[in-house]
């Protein structure tokens, strides 16, 4: 009888010391908050993968937004993962808002 | 113009004080579509306007896309939650990712609409700039306040 075995991945993160493992047959990705980039939501990568991890300043001026910022409060629009064969992208979506004021 | 800002529509308030239709946030299956810069989104538009693919919302030359990876009317949000704590309402999902070889380019925000009643618009978030990724995965982190909040 055939024996289904869930694969493991191991996670790593090439900025802080965080270490993760799953146990998922489907594609998918494993986020952490890095204190390497200052608390900023970030990717992690298979432990032995060669990448860089890098964020991404936003472009507009912040206004009103309700964006995603760093420890230091330093806006930032997105999180690269800089593969040998391409380039991932996570965008730090700012939250929309709507104010009842009495 | 152009993409400014992350907005909650009004029609969606005004829907759902007026019973408009049978919408329900936690329930209901709602995507997230990617678009280009050229558009200029607002959040004061009649509901027939806040639809995926109307208005501003439409998908061609605008809708950026890629078959499987990140097809077109945009991926489905996953763990949805809805609830307020105090003054603050907060409609919120994990984090929204293609497939692992999306190529999608220029991608400056999205719109999250409700696919189970009629493609009718939620909001719309702002990602500050241009994104864009080559055969890889593109992911949407949402704030940690949610993809929208509503304080009284």
């Amino acid at each position: 009888m055939p024996v289904l075995l869930e694969p493991t991945h191991h996670w790593v993160c090439p900025n802080c010391p965080a270490e993760s493992v799953t146990r998922e047959a489907r594609p998918h990705s494993q986020f952490h908050t890095c204190p390497g980039l200052k608390g900023l939501s970030a990717p992690m990568v298979e432990a032995g993968v060669r990448v860089e991890v890098r964020p991404v300043e936003r472009d507009d001026y912040v206004g009103s937004e309700k964006v995603q910022t760093d420890a230091e409060g330093r806006p930032w629009m997105a999180v690269v993962t800089k593969r040998n064969d391409g380039e991932d992208r996570a965008v730090l979506a700012p939250s929309a808002t709507i104010a009842a004021r009495s | 113009m152009a993409w400014s800002a992350s907005k909650v529509f009004m029609a969606l308030i005004e829907d759902a004080l007026e019973n408009t239709d049978a919408k329900n946030l936690l329930t209901d299956t709602h995507k997230a579509a990617l678009y280009d810069n050229d558009i200029t989104p607002d959040n004061t538009v009649a509901t027939a306007n806040t639809v995926f693919n109307a208005g501003q919302w439409t998908s061609a030359g605008n809708e950026v896309f890629d078959a499987a990876e990140w097809a077109t009317g945009g991926v489905a949000l996953t763990g949805v939650t809805s609830a307020f704590a105090s003054t603050t309402y907060t409609f919120d999902a994990a984090n929204t990712s293609s497939g692992a070889s999306a190529t999608l380019a220029a991608v400056f925000g999205c719109l999250v609409y409700d696919d189970t009643v009629a493609d009718r618009g939620i909001c719309y978030n702002y990602f500050g700039g241009s994104n864009s990724v080559t055969d890889g995965t593109f992911t949407v982190i949402w704030h940690t306040n949610g993809i929208f909040t509503a304080t009284g």
